[in-house]
C-alpha cells in the first residue's frame, strides 16, 4: 500500500461512518431537526472556517456533506492527501456534533469533547503571546503508561498545551496522573474523531485572533501554519483512518510525529519536515519541538546564586576569592562558535577537568568555553556579539568577577559563592540562559562546554581559539564599504537627538564607538522592527564623497524629514549629523590646512581654540555642521575617514592619550595608503601645542603631510 | 501683490476611531489638519475630555476635589456623578489599587469593581492600568474580557507587554488599544507596528505617547507630539496616524505644584486653584500639540478645557 492508499482508505472510511450517521439521523429525527455545539458562535468551527458556510440542521449536514465529498479527489499527488486528510477532519466534526444533539452531553469527566469560545479566548491570548509556546495532540497510547505520563509531563513542563485522545487518556488514569484545563492537559475523547475538537479550537483561534474571514480557507490554512504552533504525536500503531487525520493535520501545517516505524515502512511515507518518525517516545518531545519550530521561553536561570545587574560591578579581591581563572597569566579563552543544528543538543552543559572544589582555594586556574549554538537564522558574523556580552552575563552573577575577552579573560569566584554551591556547570547554566532568551530570534540550539585541564586548555587555544579570532580579524579587515551590498541605519539615540541619523557601514561605525555594521546587522536580525533598518546602496550619486540616493532617501525616513542629504566620507560636503554620543569630534584647524581631534576623555583647550565640550555643542544635535564631525574612536584609522578631503593625511593634532590608543592601526592605514612611517609621531598633542601658531611650527618641523595638501576651503 | 491663503490641509489624515457604544460613543481623531488648524480645514471630531476616578475611590483624591463628590460613599456613587459633571465626554477608571508595590489590590477585586462601574454608567469606557507591566498584562487583560462589548479604551499596552494586551483588548474582545510608549516618537512607531504584526487593528489603536505636567521636561513632550502629527499628516506615515490620547490627571496630581498645600506654601497660593491650573495648562499644551483626547480629574479642569475646545472648533 502506498500512502494514497492508505490516506483515501482511511478518508472513505470515515466519510461512509458519516454517510451513514447523517442518513441514520435523518431517519431518526427528519431533515429539519436543529444541530449545534454548545457555546459557541462559529456553528460547525472547522466546516464554518472552511467554506464560510454554517450549518444549523441535519439537511444543511447532508448538504455539506455533498461539499466535503468534492473534496475527495483521488489524483495520486500530495494535495489529493492533503485534501482528503481536510475532508476526513470535517467528516469527523460531523460525527462529533451528532453526539451534540438535543443538548446531549456525550463526553463525561475527565473528558471534554466540545470546547466552548471562552475557553479559546482565554488560552488564546497566551498563544498569542508565546506563554503557551505551543499545542501538543497526543494519540493512540504510549509503549507503557509511564512512557506516556513521562511524555504528557514533559510538555507541561515546557508550558506547552497537551490534548490527548484515545488511549493515552486511559494511560494517564491509570497512573493516577492529574489532568484538567486548569493544569493544561485536556483529555478530549477516546474516539479517533474527538481529535476535530482541538482542531476547531485552531480555526476558531484564526477567526477571532486572526482576523481570518470564514470561507477563506488558504488564509485559515496559512494562519494555522504560521501562528498555531500545534504538533501531533500519534502513538502506537496507525490505522487508515489515524493517517488520513494526520493528513488533515499536515494541510494545516501541524507536523505529525509517529514511532510506527513498520507502518511508515511499508507505505514509504515521506512528507519531509511534515511526518517524521522517530521510534524512540522520550524523544518525542525534542524532534517534535524541532519540527514545529518550538522554543521554550527561558524565565530563569538555575544558579545557587543571584544574577542581576545590580552585581555587575562587583569586585572580588584576592582575600575573597576561592578561584580564579587569568587568561593573561595561562592559557584561557571564550568562543561561541556556530554549528549545524544536528550537531548540537540543546542544553547540554559539560565540564571536562576537575571542577571548582578540586583545585586549591585562591589559586590560579586555566579555563576554556565554547559556547555551540545553531538556528536557521544565525550567521557565523553574529559569533562575537555574543560573545561581547558574556563579560556582561558572567558579571551579573552574584560573586563572580569577569574582565576582557577573547583569550585575555580573567575571571574570579568568590568563596560565598563558591559556599552557596556554585560549580563550573552553572557557568555554563547562565551563558546557555542569557544566550537562548537574549538572542532567542536566531538561536535554536546551544550547548556550552567547559575545559579546566590546563594542557586541554593551551591546545584548544593554539588550535581552536586563535585560527578562530585570526579568521574573524581577517573578516573584519576584508569588510570593507564596498564589499557589502547594504548599511545600516541606527537611530537609537532619537529619543534626545530627534533628527538624528547614524549611518553605519563596515569602515564607518557609529559615532559613539559602541554600533559596528556587525552590530547593526545582529541588531536588525534580532529585532527587526528595532533601530537599525537596512539601508540599500545601489544609486550612487558621488563616489568621492560617498552620497547615495538611496542612503539619502533612509536618512529623510528615519529623520522624519529632518535632513536631505548626507555624505560618508566628507566632513565639509553635507557631513553626517551627530546626536550628542561621539566619542570624539574632528574639526577643521584653518591654520595648518588640516583638522584636529578631541576624545570626549580631553579636558584640555584644542589649537581649534575650543574644548571638547565647546566643540560638542557646535557639532550635535542632528544639525549638520560642515567642517566639524562627530566619530567613534575606531574610525580615526579608517581609510574612509573624510576620505573626500584627502583622509588620515589631514590629522595634525590629538590628545596623547588618544594617540596612543589608535597608533598602530593609524600607523598602518598611513603606511598602507602614503607610505609614511610611524604616521602618529608628525601629529601634535597637547604636550606640544594647545594653540595654532606653536602647532604649526611643530608641523613643520615634521613636515606634516597636511601642510602641502590642496587647501580645504 | 494680494495675499492669498493656502490651506494646510494635508491629503493624509489621523484615523477616527470610535469609543463607547450606543447614544453616548464619541469619536476620537480623523482630522486632516494640524490641531485646532480650523482655518485649514474643518476638524472632524473635537477633541474629547475624560474624567478619572480610581479604585482607591474618594480615600484617594485630594481634598479639593473631594468636595465635588459629596455624599458619594463607593467608587461606583463617584463614578455616576463623576459622569453627570459639565464637560465630560468619557470616564476613565485607573486601577492603580493594582500595584504589586502598593495596594496590590488581588485582579479579581478591581475587576469586580470595574464590572459594577461599568454597569453604573453609560459613558464611554477608559481603563488604566496600574504602571507595573507585568500586573497590568493580567489586569488589563482581565477587563478586556469583563468590558466585551462595550468598545472601551484599554491604557495601555507597552513594549513589555503589547502581546498580552494586544491579543486579548484587540484580538480576543474587540476593543480598543491604547499604545504606549515614553515621550518618543521612535518608540511610539514600533509598538504601532508590533500591535499590528500581531493581527490589531491598526483603526482599533490610539496612543499614549508619554506626557508630564508642564515644567517637567515637557518641551520632549511637545516635541514628540508635534513630530508623531507631522509625520502622520505630511509623511503620510499609516503607523503613526493613530489618534493620541493622553492622561493628565495623573501626571499633574502627582507634582508638588499642585498638592503642596498652602500650609506649606503660603507663597504658592491657593492649593485647589494651583491644581486646576497645572492640570489646565497641561491639558491645554498637550491638545495644541496634537492630543486628540485628554484624562483630567477636577471637574473644573473637565469644564474649563472642554469650554476651550469648544471656542476653538
Amino acid at each position: 500500500m502506498t500512502l494514497f492508499d492508505v490516506v483515501f482508505s482511511g478518508n472513505d472510511t470515515v466519510y461512509g461512518l458519516t454517510e451513514n450517521a447523517i442518513n441514520d439521523a435523518i431517519a431518526q429525527y427528519g431533515e429539519d431537526k436543529a444541530i449545534a455545539f454548545p457555546d459557541t458562535a462559529y456553528s460547525l468551527p472547522c466546516y464554518y472556517g472552511v467554506t464560510g458556510t454554517k450549518v444549523g440542521n441535519l439537511g444543511e449536514l447532508k448538504a455539506a456533506l455533498g461539499v466535503v465529498k468534492t473534496l475527495m479527489t483521488r489524483e495520486k499527488r500530495l494535495n489529493d492527501v492533503f485534501m482528503s486528510g481536510v475532508a476526513t477532519a470535517l467528516c469527523a466534526e460531523f460525527i462529533e456534533v451528532l453526539k451534540y444533539m438535543d443538548g446531549a452531553a456525550p463526553y463525561e469527566a475527565p473528558c471534554y469533547g466540545h470546547l466552548g469560545d471562552a475557553i479559546i479566548r482565554e488560552l488564546g491570548v497566551p498563544l498569542v503571546t508565546g506563554d503557551i509556546p505551543g499545542v501538543a495532540v497526543i494519540l493512540g497510547a504510549a509503549p507503557t503508561p509511564e512512557e506516556g505520563v513521562a511524555l504528557v509531563k514533559s510538555y507541561q513542563a515546557q508550558g506547552i498545551l497537551v490534548t490527548l485522545v484515545g488511549d493515552i487518556i486511559d494511560q494517564c488514569a491509570q497512573m493516577g496522573y492529574k489532568t484538567g484545563a486548569n493544569v493544561r492537559v485536556i483529555p478530549l475523547g477516546k474516539d479517533v474523531t474527538s481529535v476535530i475538537h482541538v482542531v476547531s479550537v485552531a480555526v476558531r483561534a484564526a477567526l477571532i485572533f486572526g482576523n481570518i474571514k470564514p470561507g477563506d480557507a488558504a488564509g485559515l490554512m496559512e494562519y494555522t501554519f504560521k501562528r498555531v504552533p500545534a504538533f501531533v504525536n500519534a502513538l502506537g500503531k496507525l490505522n487508515p483512518v489515524v493517517v488520513a487525520c494526520g493528513a488533515g493535520a499536515i494541510a494545516l501545517g501541524f507536523p505529525v510525529v509517529t514511532n510506527d516505524v513498520e507502518t511508515a515502512a511499508a507505505v514509504n511515507i515521506k512528507v519531509p519536515k511534515s511526518l517524521i518518525v522517530q521510534p524512540d517516545v522520550e524523544k518525542f518531545n525534542a524532534t517534535s519541538l524541532e519540527a514545529r519550530d518550538i522554543k521554550i521561553k527561558i524565565t530563569k536561570i538555575d544558579i545557587p546564586v543571584a544574577f542581576a545587574s545590580a552585581f555587575e560591578g562587583e569586585i572580588i579581591r584576592r582575600g575573597d576569592m576561592q578561584i580564579e581563572f587569568d587568561g593573561s597569566r595561562v592559557d584561557c579563552f571564550e568562543l561561541v562558535h556556530m554549528k549545524e543544528a544536528t550537531e548540537i543538543e540543546d542544553h547540554k552543559i559539560e565540564v571536562i577537568g576537575p571542577d571548582i572544589d578540586e583545585f586549591p582555594v585562591g589559586s590560579k586556574q586555566s579555563i576554556a568555553y565554547i559556547v555551540e549554538v545553531a538556528g536557521k537564522s544565525m550567521q557565523s558574523d553574529f559569533e562575537p556579539v555574543f560573545e561581547r556580552k558574556f563579560h556582561s552575563y558572567l558579571n551579573c552573577v552574584e560573586g563572580m568577577m569577569h574582565t576582557g575577552q577573547r583569550d585575555m579573560i580573567r575571571i574570579r569566584v568568590s568563596k560565598d559563592t563558591f559556599n552557596a554551591g556554585f560549580r563550573l556547570k552553572h557557568l555554563g547554566e547562565v551563558l546557555y540562559a542569557r544566550v537562548k532568551s537574549e538572542f532567542a530570534a536566531v538561536v535554536d540550539k546551544c550547548q556550552v562546554t567547559i575545559y579546566t585541564n590546563a594542557e586541554e586548555c593551551t591546545k584548544l587555544r593554539h588550535e581552536v581559539a586563535i585560527p578562530a579570532f585570526d579568521k574573524r580579524d581577517e573578516r573584519l579587515n576584508t569588510l570593507t564599504d564596498e564589499s557589502v551590498d547594504v548599511y545600516y541605519s541606527c537611530i537609537m539615540c532619537q529619543a534626545f537627538s530627534p533628527s538624528h541619523v547614524c549611518v553605519v557601514t563596515p569602515e564607518r561605525l557609529g559615532l559613539c564607538g559602541a554600533v559596528s555594521w556587525l552590530d547593526a546587522k545582529a541588531t536588525n536580525e534580532l529585532d527587526p522592527q528595532g533601530p537599525c533598518q537596512i539601508i540599500t546602496k545601489e544609486k550612487v550619486i558621488d563616489e568621492r564623497i560617498g552620497e547615495y540616493e538611496d542612503v539619502n532617501e533612509a536618512v529623510r525616513k528615519f529623520s522624519q524629514g529632518a535632513l536631505d542629504d548626507v555624505s560618508l566620507y566628507s566632513i565639509i560636503e553635507k557631513p553626517m549629523t551627530s546626536c550628542g554620543c561621539f566619542e570624539c569630534i574632528c574639526g577643521i584647524e584653518p591654520l595648518s590646512n588640516g583638522v584636529c581631534i578631541a576624545n570626549r576623555e580631553y579636558a584640555g583647550m584644542t589649537p581649534i581654540g575650543m574644548t571638547f565640550p565647546e566643540l560638542a555643542s557646535m557639532t550635535g544635535g542632528g544639525v549638520q555642521t560642515p567642517g566639524f564631525m562627530g566619530h567613534g574612536k575606531h574610525f580615526i584609522a579608517s581609510k574612509k575617514f573624510m576620505k573626500a578631503e584627502g583622509g588620515i593625511e589631514r590629522i595634525v593634532w590629538m590628545p596623547k592619550d588618544l594617540k596612543e590608543q589608535v597608533k598602530d592601526r593609524l600607523n598602518a592605514t598611513a603606511k598602507e595608503l602614503y607610505g609614511i612611517d610611524n604616521f602618529t609621531d608628525m601629529i601634535g598633542d597637547e604636550t606640544v601645542a594647545e594653540d595654532p601658531e606653536t602647532l604649526l611650527a611643530f608641523l613643520q618641523e615634521k613636515n606634516h603631510p597636511a601642510l602641502s595638501m590642496e587647501p580645504m576651503m | 501683490m494680494p495675499f492669498t491663503a493656502k490651506s494646510g490641509k494635508f491629503n493624509a489624515k489621523i484615523n477616527a476611531v470610535e469609543v463607547g457604544t450606543g447614544d453616548k460613543k464619541i469619536t476620537i481623531g480623523g482630522e486632516n489638519v494640524l490641531p485646532f488648524y480650523t482655518f485649514d480645514d474643518a476638524i472632524a471630531n473635537a477633541p474629547k475630555v475624560g474624567i478619572e476616578i480610581t479604585d482607591g475611590g474618594l480615600d484617594n483624591e485630594p481634598d479639593c476635589i473631594k468636595k465635588y463628590y459629596e455624599g458619594c460613599t463607593s467608587v461606583v456613587d463617584m463614578a455616576k456623578k463623576a459622569a453627570s459633571f459639565e464637560g465630560v465626554d468619557f470616564l476613565s477608571i485607573r486601577l492603580e489599587g493594582g500595584d504589586p508595590n502598593g495596594q496590590n489590590k488581588s485582579t479579581e477585586e478591581l475587576i469586580a469593581l470595574l464590572k459594577e462601574v461599568a454597569e453604573a454608567v453609560d459613558l464611554p469606557l477608559a481603563v488604566c492600568g496600574c504602571k507595573n507591566v507585568e500586573k497590568d498584562a493580567e489586569l488589563l487583560d482581565k477587563a478586556s474580557q469583563a468590558l466585551e462589548g462595550r468598545n472601551a479604551m484599554i491604557m495601555a499596552a507597552k513594549e513589555d507587554n503589547y502581546k498580552t494586551i494586544g491579543a486579548s483588548a484587540g484580538l480576543a474582545y474587540k476593543q480598543i488599544v491604547g499604545a504606549e510608549s515614553a515621550v518618543d516618537i521612535n518608540l511610539a512607531k514600533q509598538l504601532n507596528v508590533l500591535l499590528t504584526q500581531l493581527g490589531v487593528n491598526g483603526q482599533s489603536v490610539v496612543m499614549n505617547v508619554g506626557t508630564a505636567t508642564a515644567g517637567y521636561g515637557f518641551e520632549y513632550v511637545v516635541s514628540t507630539m508635534d513630530r508623531v502629527k507631522a509625520a502622520a499628516l505630511s509623511q503620510s506615515d499609516a503607523t503613526l496616524q493613530m489618534p493620541i490620547v493622553t492622561p493628565v490627571a495623573s501626571e499633574v496630581w502627582a507634582v508638588k505644584e499642585s498638592v503642596a498645600s498652602e500650609a506649606d506654601m503660603p507663597e504658592w497660593g491657593d492649593q485647589e486653584e494651583r491644581g486646576i491650573d497645572m492640570e489646565i495648562e497641561t491639558a491645554a499644551a498637550v491638545l495644541v500639540s496634537g492630543s486628540n483626547a485628554v484624562i483630567l480629574r477636577h471637574p473644573e479642569s473637565v469644564k474649563a478645557i472642554s469650554k476651550m475646545i469648544k471656542e476653538l472648533v
